[in-house]
């Protein structure tokens, strides 16, 4: 058996007196495309951000390629270097153009060289469509197009592990189609992707796996046409039914 | 009234003696800058502190800030030359009284500044490895700074007029070099001396902040979501 890219084991995480993960456990191989889903409030968010570890757990155990994420002697920018985030918020670097926002981190942490990182940040630009807007700051862009440079910022640190935090829930209706198809086209390259999303478009089309977490706790886990079309779990039925229901009245 | 306190001969005694006051300008510029520098030096870290300190680092800060901005500058000054005597420069000391007193302000000026950066910025550029020094370096400082520039202006212009507050230690810059004038040599040209005087303040003021606001135009980046 190989050994998975990613595997998180009994993992729970409390924010005060109130516990938001309670012992979830989760394993990605190489290429999976794993998309969690959930009402809002079910801890998605937290357990993306304990991957990276922009949130410390309270226990359990998460390993990226075997190596221990969570340990008091796990330098986390070596962790980050393998593992890239995509924001609801895009939070792209504001006084930066898109090009400088996807050079930034091969520069100053990977140690690129100035020519060479502008020349890889351009591929990064094309490939999600906006190498026309390299010299263009965040403000200047749309909604989409920002999270569009927050991809390519991601990928140019060229990492093992993607992952997406509501990447489409802060963008107009009209303007979630074109993140999407590079999220697949991504998807296609058999890049790892670990996915916060209710983009069921993009669930059913590129992901290997959808997670349906509520409370704190994976409810129900397969891939996408046995969980959307014959969920075991009653709570993963009533979930879904209101889901369809908001994306026919959208 | 002031037709008649303005005379033409007192006109011609400030335009003879405009080479002095010039020499008294240029003090004033030099105590200026050199003040402006140490207060940003000490001032900028100082304010990083109050928001990224650990809470003993920053409680001094804050503590040291506090009693600086509550002490008129007047008095800071005559404590440090006449009380401590910690130099036997006049320049060097107006130099740290006003410093330190900048510092006190400017430190503020960068603590806004820095909180106003959206968190977002430093956890996306934490997510791209960066440590957190690297992380505020190039990302929230960059942005940070652009923001102060409004506020930096008004500190620097309250510098280089209380800069004539050094007259009380007998440093040769525009007020003392103005009262020379007036107490040495004409003394009915006082309003006349006076008024040249204001006049080079004002142009000074008026030329480092349109200065300033071509800098800020000059680096401006777009504003909006990002």
């Amino acid at each position: 058996m190989t050994q998975p890219l990613l595997s998180i084991d009994d993992l729970h995480k409390s924010y005060g007196s109130e516990e938001v993960l309670e012992g979830v456990g989760l394993e990605m191989e190489q290429g999976d495309v794993t998309v969690l889903i959930g009402p809002s409030g079910s801890g998605k968010s937290t357990l993306l951000r304990c991957v990276n570890r922009l949130t410390e757990i309270n226990s359990g155990r998460i390993a990226l390629d075997g190596q221990d994420v969570t340990g008091t002697d796990t330098d986390v920018n070596e962790l980050r270097k393998q593992v890239g985030m995509v924001f609801q918020d895009f939070n792209l670097f504001a006084h930066l153009t898109a090009l400088e926002n996807v050079t930034l981190g091969p520069k100053k942490v990977l140690g690129m060289d100035a020519a060479d990182a502008e020349e890889a940040g351009r591929t990064h630009l094309e490939q999600v469509g906006l190498l026309e807007q390299a010299d263009s700051y965040p403000a200047e862009l749309s909604g989409g197009q920002k999270q569009r440079v927050g991809i390519a910022r991601a990928l140019a640190m060229d990492p093992e592990l993607l992952l997406f935090d509501e990447p489409t829930s802060a963008l107009d209706p009209e303007l979630v189609g074109e993140v999407v198809e590079v999220m697949r086209d991504l998807a296609a390259e058999g890049i790892t992707m670990l996915v916060v999303s209710h983009e069921m478009d993009f669930a059913r089309s590129a992901a290997s796996d959808i997670v349906f977490l509520d409370d704190g706790e994976i409810v129900e886990h397969g891939p996408p046409e046995q969980l959307f079309q014959n969920p075991t779990a009653e709570r993963t039925e009533q979930f879904l039914s209101r889901l369809h229901a908001h994306e026919e009245t959208a | 009234m002031a037709a008649i306190l303005l005379q033409t001969a007192d006109w011609l005694f400030v335009a003879n003696n405009w080479g002095l006051l010039l020499g008294g300008t240029a003090v004033t510029i030099a105590l200026t800058v050199s003040s402006i520098l140490l207060g940003f030096v000490v001032g900028f870290p100082a304010g990083a502190i109050e928001v990224y300190g650990s809470d003993r680092a920053r409680r001094l800060v804050e503590q040291v800030g506090v009693v600086l901005r509550g002490t008129p500058l007047l008095v800071i000054i005559m404590i440090l030359y006449f009380g401590l005597s910690i130099s036997s420069s006049a320049f060097v000391t107006a130099t740290i009284a006003l410093g330190l007193r900048s510092a006190a302000y400017q430190s503020q000026i960068f603590r806004g500044a820095l909180q106003s950066v959206d968190d977002g910025q430093l956890e996306a550029a934490r997510a791209v490895a960066m440590s957190r020094f690297e992380a505020i370096r190039h990302v929230v400082v960059p942005q940070a700074l652009r923001r102060s520039v409004p506020g930096f202006q008004n500190e620097f212009t309250i510098v280089l007029k209380d800069t004539s507050i050094a007259i009380v230690i007998g440093i040769g810059e525009l007020l003392t070099t103005g009262q020379n004038l007036y107490e040495g040599g004409q003394s009915t040209a006082a309003l006349e001396i006076f008024l040249a005087v204001s006049l080079v303040y004002f142009v000074l003021t008026f030329a480092t902040n349109r200065s300033l606001d071509r800098l800020s135009d000059y680096y401006a980046v777009p504003e909006g979501t990002t």
